[in-house]
């Protein structure tokens, strides 16, 4: 406080006039001839202690200290100095010269600055209590103005667009606590066309976890332009992390690659929380084991991996919504999400939670953290009319391989989300097909294949059976009804075809004259209804 | 997988089970007559326990008519256990179901007899 007074004096009084006149010398005459130097006194000068304590005006002479202030006064001729003291704190002195007159200061003079003293020091005090807080405002200021660039620039460090892939559905919501925050969450197309997807949360937020979001996420994406693998690319961001992270800092990071072709995920986790997929076949967490990045060195991460189905959404998020509290500081908590989750009638997302949080933490709430959310919705595979090749393949006619056409194209449609029971059904109307295809179309001859092809436009799936038996009129086989079969007037046999037809939706055959094909069809829109 | 022979268990003088495992395909024909030939002699109901059911195709469900046809003439009762919602169906749809008697368990079958 002290060193700043004479500066808060300068300031007063502007520029060089940094000393009051002497009190003979009334401003409206003649121009003042000579200033005193402002003097600075340091906080430990015993001068200091001395005019704190002191009533009124003091003569410089008669004081003997050892003290750097005293002597510089003496060197500038101070003659006579008046403390201003201001509810018991000193907040500057009046420095007098010797008198024009070359006479003494008289005891009026004295009582004067006396009374002169006790009347600006109040003036003073409040002069600089105004400057100051103009200072201090000043700062602020500048202060909010570098955090408004911080989080414009920060802005720029999330993706500025979300990808629009035909078939899914992605979207994004990013609210710091403070103008910045160390959450973060980036999309990547990858080579080989499929997506890489990433959100982390550094602890701490505001400033210190902004500047280490940063470095974290330019880490991340050279990481995922050289290594391909989700395990490997949190291996690599931790061991560059850990040495130049801040101690007692780390970052939890999810990242993941999606075939957006087949809805497969591969992902790995280091310490973030866990996230959901929800769809038609319930909540589930997705679960890979690793620790937060920049921890210890050397951390491997464990890479799990599902298949989302059509009406899948896949949920990635930060703790501010999980940890945000209700009024009654009840926190929102992993058990209310995967309610939520559960309760989710599709949709928006996003829009769902933020609701749900928002009627959870009331009108009133101060955000406690940052809010991050990305969820990523499978429509299905692209519903633009365009045909998916989902098989196409060969079988020699032997015995038995009906059961590796089952096991073929059961995988070629998983990416379809049959619900299991049309699954099945499919299955056991290709195994007909492919072995009514194989006895009676090519007699079993192992050098007449049968043909296995299965696409779908997202709306339905064919699977065609193609054997060489075409140009043969094949009677209708009648159909089969068990009284008769367990009266002896129909074959024990004969089920094949009766079977196809009530496992699929629509059974066509086509002939071309050389090669007899059995098209199956399933509508994909009634998927719902059934599961 | 081929069944080779099938293990046929007296459960009393009443009641036999067989033990399906595998596929019941037309590979199975032979076996599923010989293992029927030994659970049907002397019993009121052969059990047919499909808990070790992996596939079974349109022959197989020809099998099992046949077989039913040889329970009819020995005036013995044809029950079937164990099998998936799937194949549950499939005797839903080809009224197998009304010919043989279904049951969750091998317990509630044994018990109908």
């Amino acid at each position: 406080m002290t060193a700043r007074l004479t500066t808060f004096w300068k300031n007063l009084w502007g520029g060089e006039r940094a000393v009051a006149p002497t009190v003979d010398e009334p401003a409206t005459s003649a121009p003042v001839t000579a200033i005193l130097p402002a003097v600075d006194i340091a906080p430990n000068d015993p001068l200091l202690a001395y005019l704190h304590n002191v009533n009124g005006p003091v003569e410089i002479a008669r004081l003997q200290m050892e003290s750097p202030a005293l002597a510089e006064m003496k060197a500038t001729g101070v003659v006579i100095c008046v403390p201003l003291v201001s509810q018991g704190e000193l907040i500057g002195l009046i420095n007098l010269g010797s008198r024009r007159s070359e006479q003494e200061y008289s005891s009026d003079d004295r009582k004067l600055l006396a009374d002169l003293a006790t009347q600006a020091a109040p003036a003073v005090r409040v002069a600089q209590l105004v400057r100051q807080q103009q200072i201090e405002a000043a700062e602020r200021e500048r202060v909010a103005q570098e955090l408004r660039v911080a989080a414009l620039i920060q802005q720029t460090l999330l993706p500025q667009s979300l990808p629009e892939l035909d078939g899914w559905g992605i979207d994004a919501y990013y609210k710091p606590a403070r103008a910045v925050g160390g959450d973060f969450y980036d999309f990547r197309s990858l080579p080989d066309g499929k997506l890489a997807i990433v959100i982390g949360d550094v602890t701490d937020k505001g400033v210190p976890a902004a500047l280490v979001m940063a470095t974290t996420r330019t880490l991340l994406r050279a990481a995922s332009e050289r290594l391909g693998s989700p395990g490997a690319v949190l291996e690599r961001v931790n061991d560059l992390l850990h040495p130049d992270i801040p101690a007692r800092m780390f970052v939890t990071c999810l990242y993941a690659v999606l075939d957006i072709q087949t809805g497969h995920l591969l992902y790995a986790n280091a310490g973030h929380d866990l996230p959901y997929r929800a769809g038609p076949g319930g909540v589930e967490e997705l679960r890979a084991r690793g620790m937060p990045l920049g921890l210890l060195p050397g951390m491997g991460y464990e890479e799990k991996e599902i298949t989302l189905s059509p009406g899948d959404t896949l949920l990635l998020y930060s703790d501010g919504l999980v940890e945000a509290h209700d009024p009654q500081r009840q926190m929102y908590g992993f058990p209310k999400l995967r309610d939520e989750l559960a309760d989710f009638p599709g949709g928006d997302l996003v829009d769902y939670l933020l609701t749900t949080l928002h009627n959870f933490v009331g009108p009133h709430w101060e955000q406690e953290d940052d809010v991050t959310l990305v969820t990523i919705r499978y429509d299905g595979p692209a519903h633009n009319g365009a045909l998916t090749q989902l098989a196409d393949f060969t079988l020699p006619s032997a015995p038995g391989n009906e059961r590796e056409a089952m096991a073929q194209i059961a995988e070629a449609v998983a990416s379809l989300g049959l619900s299991p029971d049309r699954l099945e059904k499919l299955k056991t109307a290709v195994a007909e097909a492919t072995m009514n295809g194989m006895e009676h179309g090519n007699r079993y001859r192992e050098d007449l294949p049968v043909r296995l092809q299965a696409e779908s436009d997202g709306q339905q799936l064919w699977v065609r059976i193609t054997d060489h038996g075409g140009g043969t009129d094949i009677p209708d086989p009648a159909t089969p009804d068990i009284d008769l079969k367990l009266a002896g007037l129909q074959s024990p046999r004969g089920w094949g075809l009766f079977l196809i037809k009530s496992m699929v939706d629509e059974m066509n055959v086509i002939d071309d004259g050389q090669h007899h094909t059995l098209e199956l069809v399933i509508n994909l829109a009634e998927k719902k209804d059934t599961d | 997988m081929t069944t080779n022979s099938l293990p046929v268990r007296r459960l009393n003088g009443r009641v036999s089970v067989i033990d399906i495992s595998g596929e019941v395909t037309a590979k199975s024909e032979d076996a599923l007559a010989e293992a029927f030939a030994s659970a049907s002699s002397g019993v009121q109901a052969v059990i047919l326990n499909f808990g070790g059911l992996e596939y079974m195709n349109s022959s197989g469900i020809g099998l099992l008519v046949t077989l039913l046809i040889r329970a009819q003439r020995g005036k013995q009762k044809l029950l079937a256990c164990g099998l998936s919602d799937h194949y549950r169906q499939i005797f839903q749809l080809t009224r197998l179901d009304e010919a043989i008697g279904i049951f969750g368990s091998e317990g509630e079958a044994v018990a109908s007899v």
